[in-house]
């Protein structure tokens, strides 16, 4: 993918160390035109230095960042076309909804009139017409993030980039305002970055997640693609809830399986004691206890557990790693 | 109810103490002020009808100092604002040394003023102050800076900017560190430039820590003394004299305390309108509005 060039975002090399610390390692990663990419992983994995370098915001210790095959590393921050929203939204506390979209409009020296219409059409797009005259401050969190929206599409940017846009908002109103961020953000001619610590948002926004780790990239690819066929052990247990099991069954090898591949079976191979349930609903999660430790185990909901129930699995569903460097092994 | 008088109870031993240091002298400066109590009287209180009030405001000297107390104060508090404004954002920015370089700028702030003014004044002396000693070392002949009334006033000025301006330097620097870095990079981002960023976004937001060091400033400055006291003793011929010097003046060398209390009083009045009419001005300038920030 990163060999591409041409139309879209292009990362190259991308390099980023503070004194000592090496921030960012490396980086290759293309966003083709209309792709939505999340950057994924733990804090302090990278993802954000990533967005800052795209910005301008930080400048990179090495690499490219190109767009449609054009090198931005020269320019300023404020020469790319690059719309972001912050993760603090980082509205205008002294400006109403309207200053907020109107300033940087204003600073780049647009007449009144195309400024107002432009904001008026972009209000109008988010239905944000009524609240046009507020402050930040007198906002609810999901209009003051819908707010730094419409400020960020406004400018018509060339890039979109987005940093944990949702995390300062409750878990329900993270799940309903997902579609209409996709709507509105998605299949347009930008590139779209999206940084996320939560995976269930990294699936629902984007079409392709990059996962990095301690400033390295560790894979990237549809959800699909990480969660059947991780590149190492980082990627299969940072991705799924619950987490996957890792069994030491083997000297040298090491054994991961997910907790729905798992099976309760009067001639499984291991057995194991039930420690606890827990029951959600759709299915159930239980704890077992094993010689290889604990293990998840997902079930139907109705699924009859024995006290001492034995385990199965597929051979197909064996994914299995060095237990040293974590990297993928052939079954 | 229970709060209200739970918090008046609270904010008593304040009220007890603001009550014994100004309202019981203002009280006793205006009962002394309709009052004769000088030399004459044997400095005993006579009253005199405000014979003192009608004095006042046929006092040439005083309308003459109030006029140069006000010069001063716009002089010293504009020059401070743009200077300590400078310093701030100056000291904001991420340099190598950043913090020994904060506490060396608020090093003059820290001096005790009669202390600074007595090093200025031996700066300047003539002929023996080191100016004077580098003038005649490069062959010129030492100046009276503290001789004519222009350059006195000068560095009268001069002084007090140079010791208070790491004070509203500081009390700016800490309104620059309220407000988020993301938001001068989310404007940035839009293409803002430096002194776009200053006057769209620094500035209305400093605008509270402006407005609050500017009346700190006029409070304190209106009121100077030590300083003057010091450096010029209001001279050369009165021409730095100040309100509160004028006022010490005629209780202490004068020992008319009636007219003393008398010309105290109508400092103090001046002073309330001036700040109350500032602070006016600038809470309808939406200091309170700036200062709202979404949680």
């Amino acid at each position: 993918m990163s060999t591409a060039s041409g139309a879209g975002l292009e990362l190259r090399q991308l390099c980023r160390e503070v004194g000592e610390r090496l921030l960012l390692d490396r980086l290759d990663l293309h966003v083709a035109p209309g792709e939505c990419v999340a950057l994924l992983g733990p804090s302090g994995c990278g993802k954000s230095t990533t967005l800052r370098l795209v910005a301008g915001l930080d400048p990179a210790s090495g690499g490219q960042v190109l767009l449609d095959g054009e090198d931005l590393s020269e320019r300023g921050p404020g020469e790319r076309q690059v719309a972001m929203v912050f993760q603090s939204y980082a509205l205008y506390p002294h400006l109403s909804v309207e200053g907020n979209l109107g300033l940087g409009l204003k600073v780049r020296g647009m007449a009144a009139r195309e400024r107002q219409r432009r904001i008026d059409a972009t209000l109008d797009l988010l239905q944000l017409g009524e609240l046009r005259h507020r402050r930040p401050a007198q906002l609810s969190g999901g209009q003051r993030q819908r707010v730094a929206l419409a400020r960020a599409l406004l400018r018509e940017p060339r890039i979109v980039l987005l940093d944990e846009p949702m995390s300062n908002l409750d878990a329900q109103l993270r799940e309903e305002l997902r579609p209409e961020l996709r709507r509105l953000l998605c299949g347009r001619e930008q590139p779209v970055m999206y940084v996320t610590h939560d995976q269930q948002e990294a699936v629902g926004m984007a079409d392709r997640i990059a996962l990095l780790e301690a400033g390295r990239l560790q894979q990237v690819g549809s959800p699909r693609e990480l969660y059947t066929n991780p590149a190492n052990r980082f990627v299969a247990s940072f991705l799924g809830r619950p987490a996957i099991n890792l069994l030491a069954l083997e000297p040298g090898r090491q054994l991961g399986l997910r907790p729905e591949h798992l099976h309760l079976s009067e001639d499984g191979a291991v057995a194991a004691r039930l420690l606890r349930r827990e029951w959600w609903g759709h299915q159930q999660l239980l704890w077992l206890d094993s010689q290889w430790g604990t293990l998840r185990v997902l079930t139907a909901p109705e699924t009859p557990t024995p006290r001492e129930p034995r385990l199965s699995w597929q051979r197909q569903h064996e994914l299995w790693f060095d237990p040293q460097s974590g990297a993928r092994l052939a079954p | 109810m229970r709060t209200r008088t739970s918090s008046l109870l609270l904010m008593l031993p304040a009220l007890v103490l603001l009550a014994t240091v100004f309202l019981y002298p203002l009280l006793r400066y205006g009962w002394l002020s309709l009052q004769a109590s000088s030399v004459l009287t044997g400095l005993l209180p006579v009253p005199n009808g405000g014979a003192n009030w009608l004095r006042l405001l046929d006092d040439a000297r005083f309308w003459t100092d109030a006029g140069q107390t006000l010069r001063f104060a716009l002089c010293s508090v504009a020059l401070e604002l743009v200077g300590g404004l400078a310093l701030a954002l100056l000291l904001h920015r991420p340099l190598r040394g950043r913090g020994p370089l904060r506490a060396l700028t608020l090093l003059p702030w820290a001096l005790p003023t009669t202390v600074m003014a007595l090093g200025w004044r031996w700066i300047l002396n003539d002929p023996h102050g080191p100016i004077n000693g580098a003038i005649r070392s490069l062959g010129g002949t030492s100046y009276g800076f503290l001789s004519t009334p222009a350059t006195t006033w000068f560095f009268v000025v001069l002084a007090d900017v140079w010791k208070t301006m790491p004070f509203v330097a500081l009390l700016l620097l800490a309104g620059l560190q309220t407000i988020p870095a993301d938001l001068e990079e989310a404007l940035r981002l839009e293409g803002a430039s430096r002194v776009q960023i200053l006057r769209r976004l620094t500035l209305p937001l400093l605008l509270p820590y402006l407005s609050l060091a500017l009346l700190f400033r006029l409070a304190q400055s209106l009121g100077v003394f030590d300083l003057i006291q010091v450096l010029s003793g209001g001279g050369p011929a009165g021409t730095t004299e100040s309100l509160a010097l004028y006022a010490y003046l005629n209780a202490m060398r004068f020992l008319d305390f009636g007219y003393a209390s008398t010309v105290m009083l109508a400092t103090f009045l001046l002073l309330v309108v001036a700040l109350g009419g500032g602070w006016l001005l600038l809470r309808r300038g939406g200091i309170a509005r700036a200062t709202e920030r979404p949680a």
